[in-house]
C-alpha cells in the first residue's frame, strides 16, 4: 500500500511538472465560472496570465487548495459536487509546485462582447447628413421634419444654445435684415467666436466635472479651483481639440514639460468633496475620492457606470472589480492627505500661480527675508553677551516678524501631482477601504482596445481618446446633441452598457461620432454641424400626426421646447433689463441671497454681497456653497456640484414661481426692464408693452397678449391709483419676466 | 413602472386633454405632482400611517445618559476598557483614545422606570418619561459612518455620500403629498447652528426636485420668496398670477407644449402657497394651554416652536416633516452642556406627542426621535476635568410613537456596557424599511432607475421590525 502511494505521489509531481492534468481539471471544474467573460471573484483560468495574477481575494495559489479541500469560508466549486482525493492532491501538488502552466497554455484573451456601443465606430458614409438620417427613421412612420422655425426664434433659439444669451434688439435687426443664404451661417460664426460660447459650453462641462467653490461635507471651507474653470472656459473658447482637452484634465501634469495651464487643468479630478471634520481618517475620504473619480470617467467619458463595479464586479456589463480597481490605480498616487499627521496640509497638492508681477512682488518679499535674516545673524555674530538686550537686534527681529506676516498670497489652484513613491493600491472587497484584497496596477477595460505606451496616468488619458476608443468620442457626441434636443441619440446619456437605452437612430451616432474625429476632434465644427441641420432649426410647435406615433418625439418630426437651466434664466433676464456685466472669469462672486438661506449648514460662511457692476455677472459664475448653494441654483435644477452631472432634469415647480415672482433679484430686474420701457420709448401704453415685450422674448405681442396687459396695466392702475409710474411697469416687466415663453428655449 | 415613463403618460394624457378643453386638464394636472408615484391615494399596501415627523438629534445624543440604563457600566466606571470591546473597533478621534487605554465612564445620571411599560428613562427627560407608555424604544440600533456629516447622510439617505434622495424625498414621491398649497416634505431648523451636511440632508437626489424637502427658514418667511415685493398688495398680486395665467394659456394654444399647463398650475399653487402661509404661521390660532404645553413664543426660533409647527403642518396635510435640533456632540463634557440640550427638546417633545394624540393624530402619525450615532461607554478626556464621550457607532437607542406601532414596548437590546447589540442586531436601513411600511409602500419596490440600476432608499438592504408593528 506505501508503495502504491510512493507511486501515485510521483505520478502526481511527474505530471504536475507541466501542470497539464491541473489545468485539465480546472478546465472541467472551475472555468464554467473563472473564465475571461465571467471572471466570478475577479478569477479567470483560462490563460497563463490570469491564472498567475489571480483574483480579488489574492493569488490564486494561496486560495484554490484551502477552496477544493472547503478548508475556509470559501468552498469550491460553488454549489457542486465536491472535487475527489485524487483531483484534490493533484491540484495541491501542482500549487506546491509553483503553478507550472505550459507554454503551449492559452495566451491571455480579452473579454468580447457583441453589445452595440463596444463595436468600432462605423466610418462616415459618403452623403451622409444630419437631416438624412432623421428623415430615414421619420419616413418610416410616413412623418417628415416640421417646417423651419421663424427667423425670431430661431435666432433666440441659436443664441440661447450656443452662449446661454439672448439676442439683443440690434443683433435681432441685422438678423432680420440679412436676407442673404449665408445669414444664419453667419450668425452661427460669430457666436461661436464669442466668449459667451465657452462660458455657455463650459458650464455644461463644469456640471460634468462636479465643479463648485467649497470642500463639501461638513466644514466646507471655500476652496482655490476657480483657475480651473477659467482654463475650461478658454480651452472651449478657442476649439481646443477635444482629444486633447481631456489629456490635459486627466495628466496634463504629466506632459513633457508641462505648463501651468496644462498643470491647472487637472482640477478636473480635484473637484472631488473633501472632508476634513474633526474626528475623520483621512485615507477613508481619499479612497472615496478616488472611487469617484473612476465613477466620474465612466459617466463622462465612456458612458459606463463603473461605480457599479467598486465593490463587485459589474452585474450587467463586462466590468470586473478588478478593472474597477486597475482604473483606481491610475489616482491611488496623488500626493494627496491620508493621515491625521498631514492635517495642516489638508488642500494639497495645489499649484501656485500668479501673474509676473505678482511672482516678482514675491521674489522681492523672499529676498527681503533673506537679507533681513543675514543682517540678524552678522549683528549677532558682532555682539558679545547680552544679545537679548540689544536694541537694534530686537528692532530687526520684529521687522522680521511684521515682513513675514506680509507675506504676499500667490493665487493657488487645485491640482493632481504624483507622490514621488507610488501607493500601493488593491482590491477593495465588498468596497471597504479597510478590507483590503489582492493587490493591483494601473490598467483598463479589457473589453476596450489596450492602452497603448506604458501604464501611467497619461498612457490612460490618451487610451481615453484614442480613436479606436468607440465609446468617448460616442459618450461626447450624444451629450451635446442632448443639449440641443432635449434628449440624447441614447437617452441614458452616463449608460450606453447593456442595460442603458438603446440609440434611437444608430447610424447618425457614428455619424457624428466618425465627423466629430475627422475634425480633429473639434466642438465649435460638432456645433455648427448640429444647428445648421435642418432638424435642429425646425419649429417646436406641437404636431398632432407626429404626437400620435411618437408621443415622446423620439424621432424628431419638430423640435423641443426647453426650459432655461437655472444660470441662463438669471443671465437672459440681466440681458432683457440691460444689466449683464460682461466680465469672463475671475473669482466667483456673491449675488444677493435671500437672509436665511446660509444658515442650513454647520459653519456659517460669509457672504459679501456684491455691489456695483459685479453685482450683475452671469449666474455661471455665482459662488457655488456645496452644503448651501444658492437658491436661485437649486430651486430651478442646476447641479449638486457633488456628483458629475451629465444631464439636468428640468422640474416645475411652485418654488420656481415664488422665486420668479418674489425674490429680491427678480424684482430689480424687473425694475429695471421697467425703466428701459419708459426711457426708450415715448408715446402709448401701447408701445411700452410692445418693447418690454421684446425685450423679453424677442417678439411682438400678437394682438389679443397686447390687449391683455393692456388690461392688465389698468387692473393694475385702478387697484393703486397712487402708485408711480416706475412701480406700475415694474409689475407688467414682472409679468414678462415670468412668461412661460421668456424661461423657455422655443 | 418607472417615474420616466409615467411622466411621458401624463404628457400624453395631458394632449388629450387639450383636445377636450384645457378646464379638465387643468384639474388633472393640478393633482399630478400632488400624487406620487402610485397615483392619488395609491399604496402598495394599505398604510397604517399618513404623516412622518423625524425629531432629529444632530451631533449624537448619550444613549448612556438617556435610555440605555446600564448599571454594571456604572461597576466599571473609571476602570480600563477590556481589550475584546476594542479589538478591531475604530473610532472618531482616533488620537484621544490610543495614546491609553480608554476609562469606562459609568453615568452620572439617576434612571427610573416609568409607566406600565416600565421603559427606562433618566433625569434628564422627565416629560419623555411622563409618556412612557406612548413609546417605542429600540435600542442596539447600529450604523455605519463614525462622522458626522456622513452618518447623518447615511440616516437621511442609505449612503454617507451626498447625492441620494432622502428617505422624505422617497416618501414624497412614493406616495404624493395630501395638500394641495404646502410641499410635501418640509425641514424646520433648531439650536445654534444648522446641520453638519446642509441641505444634501433633505436632497431629492436623483429624484426630480419637485420632491426636496423644503426648508423653513427661521428668518422672514418660513418659505423662500412666500412674500409679495414690497409695494405689492394682495389684489395686485393675483392679478399678475392671472395675467400669466392667461398669457401662458395663448403661448399653450400657440405651440400645444402641455409643460405650459403645468406652469401655470404651478404659479397657481405658488399663490395658494402665498395666501394660506400667513395663516400656517399664525400661533395666535393655538390656545394658552398648547403653547404653554409645547413652551412655544411666536416670532422665537425653538425646537418647541418646531414642534407645534410640526403639529400643524401635518394636519394641513404635509406628508414628511424633519426637525433637525443640533448641538448633542458631547465629547467634553457630559454634563451641564447636555443638560442644557435635553431640557430645550424633552418637554417639546412630550408636548408634541400628548397633543397628537389628544387630537387623534397620532394614530396616522408617525414620530420618530433619533439622533446620527450614540456616544461610547469610555469616557473621553480633552480637557483636565472634565469628561465626555466619543461618538459610537456599534449600538444607540430611538424611539418612536404612534403610526402604527405597538406603544409602550421596547425591541433591541445592548451588552451591559451599552457597547454592542445582543439579540436582533437593528440596522439604521430597516429603521427606513419600516418607516416606509408604516406608509404602505413596499421598501424593495420603491425605486427609482439612474445611472443603470434601479435605487431603493434601502440600497440592497432593509428588513420591516415586524415585532414593534402594532
Amino acid at each position: 500500500m506505501l508503495r502504491f502511494w510512493i507511486f501515485f505521489l510521483a505520478a502526481v509531481l511527474l505530471t504536475a511538472q507541466d501542470g497539464a492534468e491541473a489545468l485539465a481539471i480546472l478546465k472541467k471544474s472551475c472555468a464554467g465560472c473563472h473564465n475571461v467573460n465571467s471572471m466570478n471573484s475577479g478569477l479567470s483560468l483560462d490563460s497563463k496570465e490570469a491564472i498567475l495574477q489571480g483574483g480579488n481575494r489574492g493569488p490564486a495559489a494561496a486560495v484554490i487548495v484551502a477552496a477544493v479541500k472547503h478548508a475556509g469560508d470559501v468552498k469550491m466549486p460553488k454549489g457542486g459536487k465536491k472535487l475527489s482525493d485524487a483531483d484534490v492532491a493533484t491540484l495541491e501538488a501542482w500549487v506546491n509546485a509553483g503553478m507550472p502552466v505550459p507554454e503551449s497554455f492559452v495566451k491571455a484573451k480579452r473579454r468580447t462582447s457583441k453589445h452595440w456601443a463596444f463595436q468600432p465606430v462605423r466610418p462616415k458614409p459618403a452623403g451622409g447628413s444630419i437631416d438624412a438620417f432623421i428623415l430615414a427613421k421619420l419616413k418610416e412612420k410616413n412623418l417628415t421634419l416640421s417646417p423651419v422655425a421663424d427667423k425670431r426664434t430661431l435666432l433666440r433659439r441659436v443664441h440661447l444654445d450656443l452662449t446661454g444669451l439672448p439676442p439683443t434688439p440690434a443683433e435681432m435687426d441685422a438678423f432680420l435684415r440679412d436676407s442673404s443664404p449665408a445669414a444664419y451661417d453667419k450668425v452661427v460664426d460669430r457666436l461661436l467666436a464669442s466668449d459667451g460660447y465657452g462660458e455657455r459650453w463650459g458650464r455644461h462641462w463644469l456640471d460634468i466635472a462636479r465643479y463648485s467653490d467649497t470642500d463639501g461635507y461638513t466644514i466646507d471651507a471655500p476652496r482655490d479651483i476657480w483657475p480651473y474653470r477659467d482654463w475650461v472656459l478658454r480651452a472651449i473658447n478657442k476649439d481646443m481639440p477635444f482629444d486633447q482637452f481631456v489629456i490635459e484634465q486627466v495628466a496634463g501634469d504629466l506632459l513633457p514639460n508641462a505648463t501651468n495651464d496644462q498643470i491647472t487643468a487637472t482640477g478636473f479630478h480635484r473637484n472631488t468633496p473633501s472632508n476634513f471634520e474633526g474626528g475623520i481618517d483621512f485615507e477613508q475620504y481619499r479612497v472615496e475620492a478616488v472611487a469617484d473619480r473612476v465613477a466620474t470617467t465612466g459617466a463622462a467619458f465612456l458612458g459606463l457606470t463603473l461605480g457599479c463595479a467598486r465593490c463587485h464586479d459589474h452585474k450587467y456589463d463586462p466590468v470586473s472589480q478588478r478593472e474597477f480597481y486597475q482604473i483606481f490605480a491610475f489616482w491611488n498616487g496623488i500626493d494627496e492627505v491620508d493621515k491625521e499627521e498631514d492635517r495642516k496640509y489638508f488642500n494639497r497638492p495645489f499649484l501656485e500661480i500668479g501673474s509676473d508681477a505678482e511672482k516678482a512682488k514675491q521674489a522681492k518679499w523672499d529676498a527681503d527675508v533673506q537679507d533681513l535674516e543675514q543682517q540678524i545673524r552678522k549683528h549677532q555674530e558682532s555682539l558679545t553677551e547680552n544679545a537679548d538686550k540689544d536694541s537694534k537686534l530686537i528692532a530687526l527681529r520684529k521687522a522680521l516678524v511684521d515682513l513675514r506676516k506680509q507675506k504676499p498670497k500667490l493665487l493657488r489652484t487645485l491640482v493632481m501631482k504624483e507622490r514621488p513613491t507610488p501607493r500601493p493600491a488593491y482590491i477593495h472587497l465588498g468596497g471597504d477601504f479597510t478590507r483590503k484584497g489582492s493587490t493591483v496596477g494601473p490598467g483598463t477595460l479589457s473589453v476596450l482596445p489596450p492602452m497603448k505606451g506604458g501604464s501611467t496616468r497619461l498612457d490612460f488619458a490618451r487610451w481615453l481618446v484614442a480613436n479606436d476608443n468607440p465609446l468617448t468620442a460616442r459618450v461626447t457626441v450624444n451629450r451635446v446633441w442632448q443639449q440641443y434636443f432635449g434628449r440624447g441619440i441614447v437617452g441614458t446619456e452616463s449608460d450606453f452598457g447593456l442595460v442603458g437605452d438603446r440609440p434611437t437612430h444608430p447610424e447618425l451616432l457614428d455619424f457624428l461620432a466618425a465627423s466629430f474625429m475627422d475634425s480633429g476632434w473639434s466642438q465649435k465644427a460638432l456645433h455648427k454641424l448640429i444647428v445648421t441641420s435642418g432638424t435642429y432649426q425646425q419649429s417646436s410647435q406641437l404636431r398632432e400626426d407626429a404626437t400620435a406615433v411618437d408621443p415622446e418625439n423620439k424621432l424628431l418630426a419638430r423640435q423641443n421646447r426647453l426650459r432655461l437651466d437655472a444660470e441662463i434664466i438669471r443671465d437672459a433676464a440681466l440681458v432683457s433689463s440691460g444689466l449683464l456685466t460682461a466680465k469672463v472669469g475671475g473669482p466667483s462672486f456673491f449675488p444677493p441671497i435671500p437672509p436665511g438661506a446660509l444658515t442650513v449648514t454647520q459653519v456659517v460662511r460669509e457672504w459679501k454681497t456684491a455691489t456695483g457692476a459685479e453685482r450683475y455677472r452671469r449666474g455661471m459664475y455665482t459662488f457655488f456653497q456645496r452644503s448651501a448653494a444658492h437658491p436661485s441654483l437649486t430651486i430651478f435644477d442646476a447641479a449638486d456640484g457633488i456628483t458629475s452631472c451629465t444631464r439636468r432634469v428640468r422640474s416645475n415647480t411652485p418654488l420656481q414661481a415664488l422665486a420668479l415672482l418674489n425674490d429680491e433679484a427678480s424684482i430689480e430686474f424687473a425694475e429695471s426692464l421697467a425703466e428701459r420701457m419708459i426711457s426708450e420709448v415715448t408715446g402709448s401704453e401701447e408701445k411700452r408693452i410692445r418693447h418690454g415685450f421684446d425685450l423679453a422674448v424677442q417678439r411682438t405681442p400678437r394682438a389679443r397678449e397686447a390687449d391683455r396687459l393692456l388690461r392688465f396695466v389698468r387692473q393694475q392702475r385702478d387697484s393703486q391709483p397712487q402708485a408711480s409710474e416706475k412701480a406700475l411697469w415694474t409689475s407688467v416687466a414682472r409679468v414678462l419676466l415670468n412668461l412661460d415663453e421668456f424661461m423657455t428655449r422655443e | 413602472m418607472d417615474l420616466e415613463n409615467k411622466l411621458t403618460r401624463f404628457r400624453t394624457r395631458r394632449q388629450l386633454f387639450k383636445d377636450c378643453g384645457f378646464g379638465v386638464g387643468k384639474a388633472a394636472l393640478a393633482s399630478m405632482l400632488a400624487d406620487g408615484l402610485l397615483g392619488a391615494g395609491q399604496t402598495h399596501f394599505p398604510a397604517k400611517a399618513d404623516h412622518v415627523i423625524f425629531l432629529f438629534m444632530a451631533g449624537g445624543p448619550s444613549h448612556l445618559e438617556l435610555f440605555d440604563y446600564k448599571p454594571e457600566l456604572t461597576k466599571w466606571d473609571g476602570k480600563p476598557t477590556p481589550e475584546s470591546f476594542l479589538k478591531g473597533k475604530r473610532f472618531a478621534f482616533m488620537d484621544t483614545f490610543s495614546k491609553d487605554t480608554p476609562k469606562l465612564l459609568g453615568t452620572r445620571r439617576t434612571f427610573k422606570q416609568h409607566g406600565n411599560s416600565g421603559h427606562w428613562f433618566s433625569d434628564l427627560v422627565p416629560n419623555i418619561a411622563g409618556i412612557a407608555d406612548e413609546l417605542t424604544v429600540l435600542h442596539g440600533v447600529s450604523t455605519e459612518n463614525f462622522n458626522h456629516g456622513p452618518a447623518k447622510m447615511f440616516s437621511n439617505t442609505g449612503s454617507v455620500r451626498a447625492g441620494r434622495p432622502s428617505m422624505g424625498s422617497w416618501v414624497a414621491y412614493g406616495i404624493g403629498s395630501e395638500s394641495k398649497d404646502l410641499p410635501g416634505y418640509v425641514v424646520l431648523q433648531s439650536g445654534p447652528r444648522g446641520p453638519r451636511g446642509g441641505a444634501a440632508l433633505w436632497s431629492s437626489g436623483f429624484l426630480p426636485t419637485a420632491y426636496q424637502g423644503v426648508p423653513f427658514r427661521n428668518v422672514g418667511d418660513p418659505i423662500l420668496n412666500l412674500s409679495n415685493p414690497k409695494g405689492v398688495t394682495p389684489e395686485q398680486q393675483r392679478q399678475t398670477i392671472e395675467a400669466l395665467r392667461d398669457l401662458n394659456q395663448m403661448e399653450l394654444e400657440e405651440t400645444g407644449d402641455a409643460e405650459i399647463a403645468t406652469r401655470i398650475s404651478q404659479y397657481e399653487m405658488a399663490y395658494r402657497m402665498q395666501t394660506s402661509g400667513p395663516e400656517l404661521i399664525d400661533f395666535g390660532q393655538e390656545s394658552k394651554e398648547t403653547m404653554e404645553l409645547y413652551g412655544a413664543e411666536p416670532g422665537k426660533s425653538s425646537f418647541g416652536n418646531n414642534c407645534l409647527m410640526a403639529r400643524r403642518l401635518v394636519e394641513r396635510g404635509v406628508r414628511f416633516v424633519q426637525l433637525y435640533h443640533t448641538d448633542w456632540d458631547h465629547h467634553d463634557d457630559i454634563t451641564k452642556p447636555l443638560d442644557q440640550v435635553a431640557k430645550e427638546v424633552d418637554r417639546a417633545t412630550a408636548a408634541l406627542i400628548k397633543d397628537l394624540k389628544a387630537r387623534g393624530l397620532l394614530e396616522r402619525t408617525l414620530v420618530v426621535w433619533s439622533g446620527e450615532f450614540g456616544r461610547t461607554p469610555m469616557g473621553e478626556v480633552r480637557e483636565k476635568g472634565k469628561i465626555g464621550r466619543n461618538h459610537h457607532i456599534d449600538s444607540f437607542s430611538m424611539f418612536m410613537a404612534g403610526g402604527g406601532l405597538k406603544p409602550g414596548i421596547k425591541h433591541g437590546a445592548s451588552d451591559e456596557f451599552g457597547f454592542s447589540p445582543v439579540e436582533e442586531k437593528l440596522e439604521v436601513y430597516d429603521i427606513h424599511a419600516t418607516i416606509l411600511n408604516q406608509l404602505g409602500l413596499n421598501h424593495t419596490k420603491l425605486t427609482f432607475r439612474s445611472q443603470g440600476r434601479d435605487f431603493r432608499l434601502t440600497d440592497v438592504a432593509g428588513r420591516v421590525i415586524n415585532p414593534i408593528l402594532a
